[in-house]
C-alpha cells in the first residue's frame, strides 16, 4: 500500500482508472536477481513498475494494473570513480544525498541533482529527466548521463553510452555482450544508431522501456560555493534581473519563489513574506565569485531589488532541498508543473493566478540554461473534503494546457501527462520511442500505461455507473426518439394496446444491452480517453459547485 | 473512518495528511536502515495511520508492534520537510496501542515497574544508593541538602552497575570545582520518560512532580542531568516547569563546560589519546547541546578529537532509546553495531558520550 503512491494525493476517483495497489513488492539486491524477476514477470504476464523512492508526483512509480513493484533502493553501491575522467558510476538505488556526500569527501560534486536529493534515487531522476540544483548552468540531468546499464522488458541486459566500470569486477560482461548485440540489430532495424548513441531511449522515459541498473554520471570539482538571494516587489523586476544575471554571471543555480510561496513560508515571516525571491548559488573560483557577486549586487540594485545578507542567502540555499515546506497549508497538495520560456514568466504567473484565483496556490521554479524555467504550481487543498478535492483534481491538468498556450510544455510526462507525450519528446523522438516500446516490450508489462497510455482498469463503481448510464440513456432514447423522429408507424404502434404488452419488456432489454455496451466500451477505454472525458466533466462540476 | 482518540486528543490528526511523502524521514531512520521495508520507516507508518483513519486498514497487532520498533531518536523529526513532530506522533501512537491493549510485553513491564518501584528495572529506592560505593565521603551530607545545584542521575546511571562510575566521576568533578550540590538519593524516582515511551502520557507530569516537589523545597536553581531524555521529558511534560522558567536544566557536559569557562576546573597533561564523540540523539537534536562536549575535550591536554560521520544533529542512534532495547533486542543491537562501524573507520581509540543507554 505504501509503495503504491507517490507524493501526490490522489482522489479516490483516480482509482477508478488505475489500480490502487501493487500485488507484490520486491526489492532485488543485484542485477542478476532483478533479471530473474523480470523473466518471471514475462513468463507470467505480470506488469512490473520500477520504483526509486517514490518522490515524484506524476504517477510514474504507481501501479496501473497491479503487478510487481520493483523497489531499487536495495541496489545502492558506488561502483567506480575516476577524477581524471570526471565520472562516477553507481547502482541506481543510491540516493543523491549519499552520492553527494561521497563525492564531497573527495572534493567533487555533481553538475545537477534534484531538490529531492535527500531521498530521491539516482535512477528515479535519470528515468524522469528534469531540472535540478545546478541546471541553471548545466541544464537537464539527462545531459549529465554518460552511460547506463539497463534490463530490457524482455530480460536482456544492455549497456548504452559510455558506462565506466572496473573490468576486473565486471561479472555481467557475457550477458551484456549478448544483450547489446541483440539490441544493436533491433536499433538498426528501427533506423536508430548504435547502443553507444541511444542512451536517451532509457533516460527520461519513466522506466517504460527498461529498468536502469547502473549509471555513469559526470562530476565536477567542488569549487567555492557562494549562495545569494535577492528580493523584489514585482515579478517583472525579478525576471529582468534574472535574465541579466543569467547572461552576465552564469550561476550554478537560480530558483525563484513567487509572492504566494514566500507568504506561506513560516521561517520568512519576519523577513521576506509576500516578496518575490530570486535565490541561487555560484560555484566557481574565489576570484570569479568575488567579481560575480558584485555584478549580482549591481543588477539587483538597478532592477529595484534588494540583496539579502549572507545569513539569509545561506538560509535559502538550505531551503532548496525543502520545496514542500508549504504543504502544511494544505494539508494536501496537487502539483501542476510546466516548462516555459523564462521571458514569459510575469505573464504566466499572472495568468496562472487568474486561472486558479479560487484556489490556494504557491508558485516557484528553477531556471535552466536554455532560456526556459520550470514553473511549479503547488495547489493546496484538503483531501478529506472528498467531493471538492475530487472535483478540483482537474486543475493540475489545466496547468498543462495553460503551458501550451504560452509555448511551453508540461514539466513531466509520467502517467498523468501521457496525453502530451508527443509534444513533450518531439514527434520524431516519440515515434522512435513507440517503435522501440513495441519491439522491446511485446507483452506491455514494463511500467504499462505510463508515457504511451494504454487500457485502464475501470473500477467497479465506474462500471456500475457506466451500466446505469447506458441503461438510462437507451431507455429514454427508446421512449422519446420515435416521437422526436416523427416515425408515424411506430407512434401508431406505441399508442396501440399491443404496445402495453411487449414494448416495456423490449425497452428494458434494449436498456440492458445499452448498459452492457457502455460497460464494454469502458473495458476498452484507454487512459487518455478516460481523462479526455473526465477532466471536462470535473471542470463543469467545479463551475456548477462554485455557483 | 476510524477514530483515533489519542491522535485527536493530542492534536495530531492533521499530521498524516500534512506529510508530503518526501521520504526524508525514512532515509535517516535507523530502524528502516536495518529492516529496509517502508512499513518499518516513519513515512510508511504515517501512511498506515492515515489509511486507518480513512477506514482502509485496521489498527491491528502487527501495526501496534511496528509502532514500537522505533528508537524515538528524533532523527525523523529533525529532517521532516513539513515540520511534523514525528516523535511526539509516535508517542501518541503508542498511547493508542496501549488504549487498544496491544502493548508489547516489555512495555507493559516497564509501566508496571515505574508505577510500583519508581524505576524501569524492577529494583527499588534502596538500590539508588549503590553507586555511592567508593565516593561515600564526597556524598556524605549531600542527600536532600539545600543547595543551588542538584545532580539528577536518572534510572540508568543510578541503577546499572556498569554506569555507576559516571555518577561517581560527576560527584568528583563537582567536588573538585567546589560546587555546592545536592542529591535526591533514594528519594529520586524515574523522571517519567519511559511512561511516554510505553504509551502512558497521562502520568508523566505526576512522576516529574514527585522529583520536582523536592527540588523546589531545596531551593534549587540548576539541575544537572546524566541523561538528556530526563531533560526532554520534563521540558515537554512538566506543567510546573512550563510555567516557572526559573529552574535551569543542564546536561552534565553543559555544566562541566560552564565550570571550565569559570576556571573552576583545570586539567593536567596526560598521555595522548584520540577520541571521538557519539552525540546522544536527544542532546543533539532536541537540546542542541553539541558543542559543549567538544569544547571540554578541546580543553583537555593530550586529547586529540576526531569526528565521526555522521555526527552532531545528524548523529546515528545507538539503538537503545525508546524501549527498543527491550522490545526487540536483536534489532537494537544491529543498530548499535552500525554506529560502532562509524567508530571503526576513525582513528579514535576512545568513544566519548553522555548517552546513558
Ligand atoms: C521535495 C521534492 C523535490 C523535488 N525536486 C525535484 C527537482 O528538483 N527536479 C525534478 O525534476 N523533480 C523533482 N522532484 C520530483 C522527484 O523527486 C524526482 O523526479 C526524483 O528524481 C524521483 O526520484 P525517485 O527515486 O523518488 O523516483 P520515483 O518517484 O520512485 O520514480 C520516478 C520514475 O522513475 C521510474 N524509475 C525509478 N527508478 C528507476 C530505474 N532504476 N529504472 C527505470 N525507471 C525508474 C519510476 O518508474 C517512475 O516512473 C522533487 C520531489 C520532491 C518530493
Ligand atoms: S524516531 Fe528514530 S527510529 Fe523512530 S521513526 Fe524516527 S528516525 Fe526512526
Ligand atoms: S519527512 Fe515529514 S513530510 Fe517527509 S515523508 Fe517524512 S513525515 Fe512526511
Amino acid at each position: 500500500m505504501i509503495y503504491s503512491k507517490d507524493v501526490t494525493s490522489l482522489p479516490d476517483l483516480a482509482h477508478q482508472i488505475v489500480s490502487p495497489r501493487f500485488d507484490v513488492i520486491t526489492q532485488p539486491v543485484d542485477v542478476l536477481s532483478l533479471q530473474n524477476l523480470v523473466m518471471y514477470a514475462i513468463e507470467n504476464g505480470i506488469p512490473i513498475v520500477p520504483r526509486g523512492n517514490g518522490t515524484s508526483g506524476w504517477g510514474g512509480a504507481i501501479p496501473t494494473r497491479g503487478g510487481l513493484c520493483i523497489s531499487l533502493s536495495g541496489m545502492s553501491e558506488i561502483l567506480y570513480f575516476n577524477e581524471f575522467e570526471s565520472a562516477v558510476t553507481v547502482e541506481t538505488g543510491i540516493t543523491w544525498r549519499d552520492l553527494l556526500a561521497f563525492l564531497g569527501r573527495l572534493g567533487f560534486t555533481l553538475p545537477v541533482y534534484p531538490s529531492s536529493a535527500t531521498a530521491a534515487t539516482v535512477g528515479g531522476f535519470v528515468a524522469s529527466g528534469g531540472l535540478g540544483i545546478g541546471s541553471t548552468r548545466n541544464g537537464n540531468i539527462l545531459k549529465q548521463v554518460l552511460g547506463i546499464e539497463a534490463i530490457l522488458p524482455n530480460g536482456k541486459i544492455v549497456r548504452l553510452g559510455k558506462l565506466l566500470l572496473d573490468p576486473k569486477n565486471d561479472v555481467l560482461k557475457e550477458r551484456v555482450d549478448e544483450g547489446n548485440s541483440w539490441l544493436s540489430e533491433e536499433l538498426s532495424d528501427a533506423g536508430l544508431g548504435s547502443p553507444e548513441q541511444e542512451t536517451k531511449l532509457f533516460t527520461g522515459t519513466y522506466g517504460t522501456l527498461g529498468i536502469i541498473t547502473k549509471v555513469t554520471l559526470k562530476t565536477i570539482p567542488n569549487l567555492q560555493l557562494i549562495p545569494f538571494t535577492c528580493s523584489f516587489d514585482s515579478i517583472a523586476d525579478l525576471a529582468r534581473a534574472a535574465d541579466r544575471i543569467l547572461s552576465d554571471v552564469k550561476p550554478y543555480f537560480i530558483r525563484f519563489l513567487a509572492d504566494n510561496y514566500t507568504s506561506k513560508l513560516r521561517a520568512v515571516n519576519e523577513y521576506e513574506s509576500g516578496k518575490y525571491i530570486l535565490t541561487g548559488a555560484l560555484l566557481d573560483t574565489i576570484y570569479q565569485n568575488e567579481d560575480n557577486i558584485e555584478i549580482i549586487k549591481t543588477v539587483t540594485d538597478e532592477e529595484k531589488g534588494q540583496i539579502l545578507d549572507d545569513k539569509r542567502a545561506w538560509f535559502y540555499w538550505s531551503e532548496r532541498l525543502y520545496p514542500l515546506r508549504i504543504k502544511r497549508h494544505g494539508p494536501s497538495i496537487v502539483p501542476a508543473e510546466m516548462l516555459a520560456p523564462m521571458r514569459m514568466l510575469p505573464e504566466i504567473l499572472e495568468k496562472t493566478k487568474a486561472e486558479l484565483r479560487n484556489s490556494n496556490v504557491a508558485i516557484e521554479g528553477t531556471l535552466s540554461n536554455d532560456g526556459t524555467t520550470s514553473f511549479m504550481v503547488w495547489i493546496l487543498d484538503d483531501e478529506r473534503k472528498k467531493v471538492s478535492f475530487t472535483i478540483g483534481w482537474y486543475r493540475s491538468f489545466q496547468i498543462a494546457s495553460l503551458a501550451e498556450r504560452f509555448g511551453g510544455l508540461p514539466y513531466a510526462v509520467g502517467l498523468w501527462n501521457g496525453r502530451h507525450a508527443r509534444k513533450f519528446y518531439g514527434s520524431d523522438v516519440y515515434n522512435n520511442l513507440k517503435v522501440m516500446k513495441k519491439k522491446l516490450d511485446l507483452n506491455d508489462i514494463m511500467n504499462p500505461v505510463k508515457v504511451f497510455g494504454g487500457r485502464v482498469t475501470i473500477g467497479r463503481e465506474s462500471m456500475l455507473l457506466g451500466f446505469l448510464l447506458g441503461f438510462i440513456v437507451t431507455m429514454i432514447g427508446g421512449w422519446v426518439l420515435p416521437g422526436l423522429l416523427n416515425l408515424g408507424w411506430l407512434n401508431q404502434f406505441l399508442s396501440s394496446s399491443l404496445f402495453q404488452f411487449i414494448y416495456f419488456p423490449i425497452l428494458g432489454l434494449a436498456g440492458l444491452v445499452g448498459g452492457l455496451v457502455v460497460v464494454l466500451i469502458t473495458r476498452f477505454m484507454r487512459l487518455n480517453q478516460a481523462l479526455a472525458i473526465g477532466i471536462p466533466v470535473l471542470r463543469i462540476l467545479s463551475k456548477l459547485l462554485r455557483r | 473512518m476510524t477514530k483515533l482518540d489519542f491522535v485527536e486528543k493530542y492534536g495530531q490528526e492533521n499530521e498524516p495528511y500534512v506529510c508530503a511523502s518526501c521520504g526524508n524521514c525514512t532515509l535517516v531512520c535507523p530502524v528502516y536502515s536495518e529492516l529496509k521495508w517502508e512499513s518499518y520507516g516513519p513515512r510508511g507508518k504515517l501512511h498506515v495511520v492515515k489509511s486507518i483513519i480513512e477506514g482502509e486498514s485496521e489498527f491491528g497487532k502487527d501495526f501496534a508492534h511496528k509502532i514500537f520498533l522505533c528508537n524515538l531518536c528524533e532523527h525523523c523529526t529533525s529532517v521532516c520537510t513539513t515540520g511534523i513532530s514525528l516523535d511526539r506522533f509516535w508517542e501518541v501512537a503508542r498511547a493508542e496501542v496501549r488504549e487498544r491493549d496491544l502493548l508489547p510485553a516489555p512495555a507493559r513491564f516497564v509501566l508496571k515497574s515505574v508505577k510500583e518501584r519508581g524505576d524501569i528495572m524492577w529494583m527499588g529506592s534502596a538500590d539508588r544508593l549503590l553507586w555511592m560505593e567508593g565516593v561515600e565521603e564526597l556524598v556524605k551530607g549531600r542527600i536532600l541538602k539545600k543547595a543551588k545545584v542538584a545532580y539528577f542521575l536518572g534510572c540508568n546511571v543510578s541503577l546499572k552497575s556498569q554506569l555507576h562510575d559516571v555518577a561517581q566521576s560527576m560527584v568528583k568533578i563537582m567536588d573538585y570545582a567546589s560546587v555546592d550540590f545536592t542529591l535526591l538519593g533514594e528519594k529520586e524516582v524515574c523522571c517519567g520518560a519511559p511512561l511516554s515511551w510505553a504509551g502512558n502520557l497521562k502520568d508523566i507530569n505526576e512522576m516529574a512532580e514527585k522529583n520536582l516537589a523536592m527540588i523546589r523545597e531545596l531551593g534549587i536553581e540548576t539541575i544537572v542531568f546524566s541523561c538528556p531524555s530526563c531533560i526532554q521529558t520534563w521540558s515537554e511534560y512538566s506543567k510546573f516547569l512550563k510555567e516557572d522558567k526559573s529552574i535551569e536544566l543542564l546536561t552534565a557536559s553543559q555544566f562541566i563546560n560552564r565550570l571550565i569557562r569559570e576556571k573552576r576546573l583545570h586539567f593536567e597533561e596526560q598521555p595522548m589519546i584520540t577520541t571521538t564523540f557519539h552525540d546522544p540523539c536527544i542532546s543533539a537534536r532536541v537540546l542542541k547541546a553539541t558543542e559543549e562536549p567538544r569544547e571540554i575535550m578541546d580543553e583537555i591536554p593530550g586529547v586529540y578529537h576526531v569526528e565521526m560521520d555522521p555526527s552532531r544533529q545528524n548523529t546515528r542512534c545507538c539503538g537503545s532509546h525508546g524501549l527498543l532495547d527491550v522490545v526487540d533486542p536483536v534489532l537494537s543491537s544491529k543498530i548499535a553495531e552500525r554506529r560502532l562501524r562509524d567508530v571503526t573507520v576513525t582513528p579514535a581509540t576512545r568513544i566519548v558520550t553522555e548517552c546513558p543507554r
